[in-house]
């Protein structure tokens, strides 16, 4: 919001676009970047169409869940209870399937329950008015307990159906034309996108995460924005749940432990700030590539785990000390 | 005047920034270009993915060896990787997905789900990248689903053990068996087989046979205190792996019933051997981790020679007991090796 405003507002930025623009693609460099490095250590593994369509496969779960996250983190929160949520959607899903819902019905079913637990999610933290750490912290617990209970503490195995083949390359011999599950993931980046650009909700978002006490005095119903940010952002999530059920096969309430540190850091990987106001999608699902690249490329190089573990943190700091550094420079 | 040096600034940092993305797209070329190179091919060295369930417990460091052993053999390159997290099957679907991408030549799993992993390794199989499964059964039929499945031989570890217990009570008494947990195949397999021999002995009486453990030690040492009225009254007690073996352990020495309960345990890492020296397990059925290792890249290197490999392959169990404890050839066992 700041960086926008301000750019218009000066008439010199528009001679040096060059770096506007390369303030907004920061992160697309990043990216460059570990295409690059990994492209030249392991070019013969690791530049491959099939390479980039399995990168892009592996990303949708935490590309999807990162969309609504940012949504979140833009408007000052934050969501510590996504991977719960998620290993949650998939007990739901698979009880569904197992319950001899059929397969559209139970995808729905899970997104309406996800959306439920944003609705409570909400309602607690604008009824509360606690912190959204302290709320999603508890509702970490809480909601990985919810589904561990609901699957009688084991794995919920349902018949086959359609939903299982959403991370499936839809032909194996033409790769290109990528899975279901990343067309959804793309398809609902575009919207959302656009609905943070061009929509009221969406400047209000920005506006609650820049100032909450100026956005209130401007008029804008807080309490109300934030319930629908979390709805929203929770039915996101509840979609990447589908995604990771159909990536399982089935119910896991153990599953996507520690993925909401995935989620927040490609959000911040993405130039989004934790102190809110700033943040975009494109930059989210970047930030959500990055990830899955580094994990690929540092497989591709057969290092060890605890390495790929600290490498991993590296670019996490790294990253978002690069972008810090920029945005010191240009504004 | 400032804003003329301002203005400077910019532009120079401008400039330095437009020669960095320069940079970078050359780069980026240069590296699309090198995917086209092939590498002088001469006669290539196999490459195989070995895809245990985690990397941190004792047990797989010892498959681990196995199957590093069996690669300098045989002379082929072995990829040791576990997921991220251990016990995550996402993470572990992720992998066999990647090494598919990637061209290994062939995969050693050890599948962290009996459906899960189904899938994965129908589509490794499809583009004919074999797959042997290890340690713990997949869906499908050995021979055919997939190359091979190395493994102990369950139902023999569970019989071996409910012979051992009957010997040790003399045929009599009251015996408690705590299960694992839902849906794990390989240590069903063990309870049914210790079952089998516990219902051919008349005067031996189940106590207890339906009580799951849980998939921790907590879980286990938990269940086993809920039990503890029919523990006291228990002449014998078996559990069917290492995590419910440590949990009953625990719960029997918090109650003063540990070396007083014949207790016969399974798998054999350090503090179970240590019990077992201290009388406080009279025996324990132990797996041979370094072999399924060894056996797993064996039998798909062999398949990718050509040669038929058998659809199963039993990489044995022993029992150990205090007697037998120190016999050299128990270290393999023990995971000393």
């Amino acid at each position: 919001m700041t960086t926008v405003s301000s750019d218009s507002a000066n008439p010199v930025s528009s001679r040096f676009g060059w770096s506007d623009l390369l303030t907004r693609l920061g992160p697309l460099i990043g990216l460059l970047f570990v295409l690059v490095l990994f492209s030249i250590l392991e070019p013969q593994k690791f530049l491959r169409l099939n390479n980039f369509e399995l990168i892009l496969r592996q990303t949708a779960v935490v590309g999807t869940a990162a969309l609504g996250m940012t949504l979140i983190i833009i408007s000052g929160g934050i969501d510590l209870s996504v991977g719960s949520a998620i290993a949650l959607h998939t007990v739901v899903i698979a009880l569904l399937l197992r319950g001899g819902i059929p397969a559209l019905g139970a995808a729905t079913g899970g997104i309406i329950v996800a959306a439920l637990c944003g609705c409570l999610i909400g309602l607690l933290i604008t009824r509360l008015k606690l912190a959204p750490f302290i709320i999603t912290l508890g509702m970490w617990g809480s909601l990985r307990g919810t589904a561990k209970g609901l699957a009688d503490n084991s794995m919920v195995y349902p018949p086959g159906t359609f939903l299982n083949e959403l991370l499936r390359p839809l032909s194996p011999d033409h790769i290109w034309l990528l899975t279901p599950g990343a067309w959804m993931m793309l398809l609902l980046a575009v919207l959302v996108a656009a609905m943070l650009r061009y929509t009221r909700f969406g400047r209000h978002i920005f506006a609650i995460g820049s100032n909450e006490q100026t956005a209130r005095l401007c008029g804008i119903n807080v309490e109300w924005t934030k319930l629908r940010i979390y709805m929203l952002a929770a039915a996101l999530a509840g979609v990447a749940g589908l995604l990771q059920f159909s990536y399982l096969t089935m119910g896991d309430p153990t599953t996507a432990t520690g993925m909401e540190l995935d989620v927040i850091a490609a959000v911040v990987i993405g130039g989004a700030s934790l102190s809110g106001g700033q943040g975009s999608i494109l930059g989210s699902l970047v930030g959500a590539l990055i990830m899955t690249i580094v994990s690929n490329g540092c497989t591709k190089m057969e290092l060890d785990n605890w390495v790929q573990e600290i490498v991993t943190g590296g670019i996490i700091i790294l990253a978002v000390t690069l972008d810090r550094l920029r945005h010191r420079r240009t504004v | 005047m400032i804003e003329t040096i301002d203005r400077t600034c910019y532009l120079r940092k401008g400039k330095i920034m437009r020669k960095l993305a320069v940079l970078a797209c050359i780069g980026a070329i240069l590296g699309l270009f090198s995917c086209g190179k092939e590498e002088p091919s001469g006669p290539k060295k196999l490459t195989i993915a070995v895809i245990p369930k985690g990397t941190t417990h004792v047990f797989w460091k010892s498959v681990e060896a196995g199957a590093k052993k069996a690669g300098a053999e045989l002379d082929v390159n072995i990829i040791w990787k576990g997921p991220l997290k251990e016990s995550d099957r996402a993470d572990q679907i992720k992998l066999v997905e990647q090494f598919i991408a990637e061209g290994v030549d062939g995969i050693v799993l050890a599948p962290l789900d009996f459906e899960a992993l189904a899938r994965p390794v129908q589509s490794a199989m499809e583009r004919n990248i074999p797959v042997v499964v290890f340690d713990s059964a997949l869906r499908g039929e050995p021979g055919r689903d997939f190359v091979s499945f190395v493994a102990t031989n369950n139902r023999k570890g569970g019989q071996m053990a409910g012979e051992q217990l009957a010997k040790l009570l003399n045929e009599k008494g009251k015996v408690v068996l705590l299960r694992y947990a839902v849906g794990s195949a390989s240590t069903e397999e063990r309870e049914a087989g210790f079952l089998e021999v516990m219902k051919q002995k008349p005067d031996i009486t189940m106590l207890v046979d339906n009580r799951y453990g849980g998939a921790t030690v907590g879980e286990a040492k938990n269940e086993s205190m809920k039990l503890i009225d029919q523990l006291k009254e228990a002449d014998g007690v078996f559990c069917p792996n290492e995590s419910s073996t440590l949990g009953m352990l625990g719960a029997l020495r918090d109650n003063g019933l540990a070396g007083k309960t014949t207790f016969v345990g399974f798998d054999a890492t350090p503090p179970l051997v240590e019990a077992l020296r201290q009388g406080h397990i009279k025996a324990l059925v132990a797996q041979d981790p370094t072999r399924m290792g060894y056996e797993g890249v064996k039998t798909v290197v062999a398949h990718l020679k050509g040669q038929s490999v058998p659809p199963v392959v039993d990489t044995g169990v022993r029992l150990v007991t205090p007697e037998n404890l120190n016999d050299p050839e128990m270290k393999k066992f023990l995971g000393q090796e």
